[in-house]
């Protein structure tokens, strides 16, 4: 019945990502468009999850988390349906970006870089969830509404952290 | 000017032969270096258009242009120095309280003259973003503030507990020096200490914001300035002054120096003067030859000799120290009390939270006790605060006009509200105010320590500049189809795609036109409680709805006011897909998970607003398109009115419902955010035009909806708005039935009603509604609509008015146009378009 939540349930070709602007032509390496990445929202008792390979959970609270999947997330949701969750296809809503560098990350958000994944405030005022993948690489995802304006603002901090700050996006606007 | 590596702005000036850098804050006289160490505000100067920047800690740069503030004229000669020969007598303390508000009239005058003199730096408007700020979160384990004896080895002492050791130092002294184990941070400055052991640091353009597991704070102790007449003069030094100047820039301070000293390193400024080639004519030793006279004698603001108990020593120096006081103001800030410590003459911290450490002469450690004259006789204004140009005189008059209170003289006087943040008047003023009212300082206690504990640029704590805008997934598409874009509530939405909003509303009467609603709240209920729980937060019955019908809901508060409407889907028997305002998703969704963790029900509420674009697909050809992309059948017998039905689009997953916020045949189609521009493309290529929400206001306004929030406000209840038919007042309970329940038994104040105009005009939303000459109600919408061919809108009028043709004026540009009472849609009244 949820299925229209699904992106993965559309046709090929019809479905684009939120960050698509934001990213296009970016001369920086350090941000990568991630919004496939299925994820799912669950409510209920997450020890009942059992994750699969290729499936991350992360729990935000004790009856609400996500799990992240590189399987179908519509297949995900009705498998965790079956086991008495309930589950909802996230990957529309979230949209999430992989991010090199952990000054960067550190110029994005106060949360405990060594205490991930956790949800938190990104550049203050947006709500992402954060997981700490291998070395200085971490995956963010947040609100896809607000996407456009993050990824903007990510990629014009990495700019200011590699290049000449005139080079920056807002240099440029100001001048 | 030229300098040499290592050379600060302020050294290089004085070396070049500078000793006015500045005019003081009230009187404008001249000021020169006094601290070095930039905690005094003698030195401040606009450095490259930023103004307030203390030179004599600023690296010296190439091509730096460096320019004085808070003088109207030249430095040498500042206009209003005027107010320091003959404006003592006008400007008393607290003068500004009580002169200058009479005759009223006059205030604004007054006002912008105070504005134009008042301050120091002033902030260049065109400046804008000119400089970059950001902000970095990071942690440490062991933050030390102070990188003088105690915090280096405070540091290194914790480096060989483990990693994690951060030392931060405000001077260049520590830049690059590596200690093993320690990140060394400097020049930094920590700003305070905040709960949870935050510690912002200003690194120049980016503000550090450290969480540590434990803070050692070896922030020294601070030269204190003797108080006597004319210490403020060029010429006056502390000691640090003349270490710096002569220790790290090569500099001779003065060619005749006279030192006042209440130390042991104070008085070695003297060997210090020596050796850089000043001669010394007189060292006076406080601890052994208490003075009663001591004044400054002045040629063109600066010192020419000074009086010692009646003796005359020519110089163009005086070096002057009461003795050091602990720089305790973080500790305080972290909770740390402090406390007069009788056998220093100081303020010293104790009684240390958790997590903090002190460490040095921050404890009083290594102090010699204060003890000099509070002030000194003489002729001539005397400063206990240096940055407010504060005399004894005006610490006293405040004492006479009863601030007796340290804490209320400090607001009166001002005393330690000055740049310095107390680092060189707090122990003078309380040391005057004990003298004065004959109290000891351990019973007047310290003002309150409040960050930050060094100066900052607001744009570094601003950072950088962030809104961010909430786009639905066809933002982009409206821009390139020329929509002019409006802020709704977070998001931005199309106003309209052309000049003229009324073509758009005429696509939709007459053909097809599509808007985006993704901004639409929606919200899953789902869970075996689900309906309970519904039945509960809503005045209208949702038990009894069959899955897949819709139903229109308004949301009431518990004081029985309309919060919000939108429809309410039933999917499944414990599945319930719930629709709000634009603004209203967040707000509603709280709303529901607050009540149902009052209440307990087994319902899950989750957010899906942002998963899922929404567009309205309306008018008479709407079926027959929507028919064309899908192999679903949408017939009237299929889909009926108020249906919900889940259906696939151009490929794309949807949820249908049939509901006609704007009058005509329509279809909500709700699905996959990322499919946005795949689905409005074929839909727009299918002969739907593009309407935006100017359109839409006109369109729902001809059916006479009401958009919740601009026809209704605060106090606006379901009977008044003409909803009286909504509550189920039968039911066991509902949020806001009892309130519900005394409207219904109470007479009506007012209602809303819908209303033509008679001539044509449009009148402003809120204009006044004007009943035999008093004010009687207001408009909430007015638009002219072409299917009408009439002004529409909607208003509230007392009760008795709102009888259908009842006549009333509103007050349009200063006159008084009619308009009429129409109940009723104004287009298609019974519906037939939308439920065809």
């Amino acid at each position: 019945m949820l299925d229209f939540l699904s992106p993965s349930r559309c046709q090929p070709g019809t479905t684009t990502s939120p960050l698509r602007r934001a990213l296009d032509g970016a001369d920086l390496d350090v941000v990568t468009d991630l919004w496939l990445d299925g994820k799912v929202e669950i409510r209920g008792d997450l020890d009942l999850i059992d994750p699969l390979p290729g499936e991350e959970l992360v729990r935000l609270m004790p009856r609400r988390g996500y799990l992240f999947t590189s399987d179908d997330p519509a297949d995900v949701v009705a498998r965790l349906r079956e086991v008495g969750l309930l589950a909802y296809d996230a990957t529309g809503a979230l949209a999430g970006m992989a991010i090199e560098g952990e000054q960067l990350m550190r110029r994005l958000t106060d949360l405990d870089l060594d205490r991930l994944p956790a949800a938190g405030p990104l550049l203050s005022r947006v709500a992402a969830i954060v997981i700490r993948d291998e070395g200085e690489r971490f995956r963010v995802y947040v609100p896809q509404e607000l996407a456009h304006d993050v990824g903007m603002a990510v990629l014009d901090m990495a700019r200011g952290l590699t290049l000449d700050v005139s080079e920056t996006d807002v240099a440029k606007e100001l001048a | 000017m030229q300098g040499y590596e290592g050379d600060t702005i302020g050294s290089a000036l004085y070396a070049a032969g500078l000793r006015t850098f500045s005019r003081s804050f009230k009187y404008h006289r001249t000021r020169g270096l006094l601290c070095c160490t930039g905690q005094c505000p003698n030195c401040m100067m606009n450095v490259d258009g930023v103004p307030n920047v203390r030179v004599c800690v600023e690296p010296l740069r190439e091509g730096a242009h460096v320019q004085e503030q808070n003088v109207w004229g030249k430095l040498d000669l500042d206009v209003l120095s005027v107010t320091d020969k003959v404006g003592g007598p006008f400007t008393p303390v607290g003068f500004y309280y009580r002169t200058m508000i009479r005759p009223r009239r006059l205030w604004p005058l007054y006002e912008k003259v105070l504005r134009n003199l008042a301050g120091l730096g002033r902030v260049d408007e065109r400046g804008g973003h000119s400089r970059r700020y950001d902000v970095e979160h990071r942690r440490a384990r062991v933050l030390v503030i102070g990188g003088g004896r105690a915090g280096r080895a405070a540091a290194l002492a914790a480096a060989t507990q483990g990693p994690g050791v951060v030392l931060v130092d405000e001077s260049t002294r520590l830049h690059g020096v590596e200690l093993a184990g320690v990140e060394v941070l400097a020049p930094a400055r920590a700003l305070g200490i905040w709960e949870g052991n935050l510690v912002p640091i200003d690194c120049e353009t980016v503000l550090l914001r450290y969480r540590a597991e434990r803070i050692v704070v070896a922030t020294g102790a601070l030269e204190q300035p003797v108080v006597f007449p004319g210490n403020d003069l060029v010429g006056v030094m502390l000691p640090s002054a003349v270490r710096r100047l002569v220790r790290d820039f090569s500099v001779r301070p003065g060619r005749r120096a006279v030192v006042v000293a209440a130390d042991d390193p104070g008085l070695q400024a003297a060997d210090d003067l020596r050796e850089a080639g000043v001669a010394v004519p007189r060292v006076v030793d406080l601890r052994e030859t208490p003075v009663r006279e001591l004044e400054a004698q002045r040629r063109r603001g600066r010192v020419r000799a000074l009086l010692v108990d009646g003796e005359e020593v020519e110089c163009d120096l005086v070096v002057a120290s009461a003795g050091r006081q602990p720089a305790y103001s973080l500790l305080a800030q972290a909770g740390a009390r402090v406390e007069f410590d009788s056998a220093l003459g100081v303020f010293v911290p104790t009684e240390l939270p958790n997590g903090i450490e002190a460490a040095g002469a921050v404890t009083g450690e290594g102090l010699e006790k204060i003890d000099v004259r509070p002030e000194h006789e003489g002729r001539g204004k005397c400063f206990v605060c240096i940055c407010e140009d504060v005399t004894t005189k005006d610490v006293k008059r405040a004492i006479a006009e009863g601030f007796d209170s340290i804490e209320l003289a400090k607001r009166y006087t001002t005393v330690t509200m000055g740049p310095c943040q107390g680092k060189l008047c707090q122990l003078p003023s309380i040391r005057l105010y004990a003298q004065e009212v004959r109290a000891y300082e351990s019973a007047l206690g310290a003002t309150t320590a409040r960050p930050p504990w060094a100066p900052v640029e607001l744009g570094l704590l601003a950072g950088r500049h962030f809104e961010p805008v909430r786009r639905t997934s066809l933002h982009f598409r409206h821009e390139e189809a020329g929509a002019q874009m409006q802020w709704a509530g977070p998001w931005k939405r199309p106003y309209a795609y052309s000049e003229r909003p009324q073509d758009e509303v005429r696509a939709v009467h007459e053909s097809l036109g599509v808007i985006d609603v993704s901004t639409l709240g929606k919200i899953l209920v789902e869970g075996p409680e689900a309906a309970a729980l519904l039945e509960r937060l809503y005045p209208n019955r949702f038990a009894d709805l069959r899955p897949g019908r819709i139903r229109y809901a308004v949301l009431t508060s518990d004081g029985g006011r309309i919060m919000d409407d939108g429809t309410v889907a039933r999917l499944s028997e414990d599945l319930y897909y719930v629709t709000t305002t634009s603004t209203g998703a967040d707000a509603v969704t709280a709303w529901f998970e607050w009540w149902n963790a009052v209440w307990g029900y087994g319902a899950e509420i989750v957010n899906v607003t942002g998963a899922l674009t929404a567009v309205n697909l309306a008018g008479p050809r709407a079926r027959e398109v929507l028919q064309r992309l899908t192999e679903d059948e949408v017939s009237d017998e299929e889909l009926r009115y108020l249906d919900a039905k889940r259906i696939e689009v151009a490929g794309i997953p949807c949820l249908v419902l049939r509901i006609g916020f704007v009058g005509e045949l329509g279809y909500e189609l709700h699905f996959p955010s990322p499919a946005g521009e795949a689905l409005w493309d074929r839909l727009v290529t299918e002969g739907a035009r593009p309407f935006g929400l100017e359109p839409q206001r006109i369109l729902r306004l001809e059916k006479g909806h009401v958009i919740v929030g601009q026809d209704t406000d605060s106090e606006s209840n379901l009977l008044s708005a003409a909803m009286s038919w909504l509550p189920k007042l039968d039911k066991d309970d509902f949020v806001g039935k009892s309130a519900v329940e005394h409207f219904a038994e109470r007479e009506e104040r007012e209602r809303l009603v819908g209303f033509t105009m008679e001539d044509g005009v449009v009148p402003a939303e809120g204009a006044q509604i004007v009943i035999e000459g008093y004010p009687a109600g207001r408009i909430t919408s007015a638009r002219r609509s072409e299917a009408v061919g009439a002004v529409i809108g909607l208003a509230w009028v007392p009760p008795e008015r709102a009888e259908d043709g009842t006549r009333f004026e509103v007050r349009v540009d200063r006159r008084l146009v009619g308009g009429r009472v129409t109940s009723g849609p104004f287009f298609d009244p019974e519906g037939k378009r939308m439920r065809s």
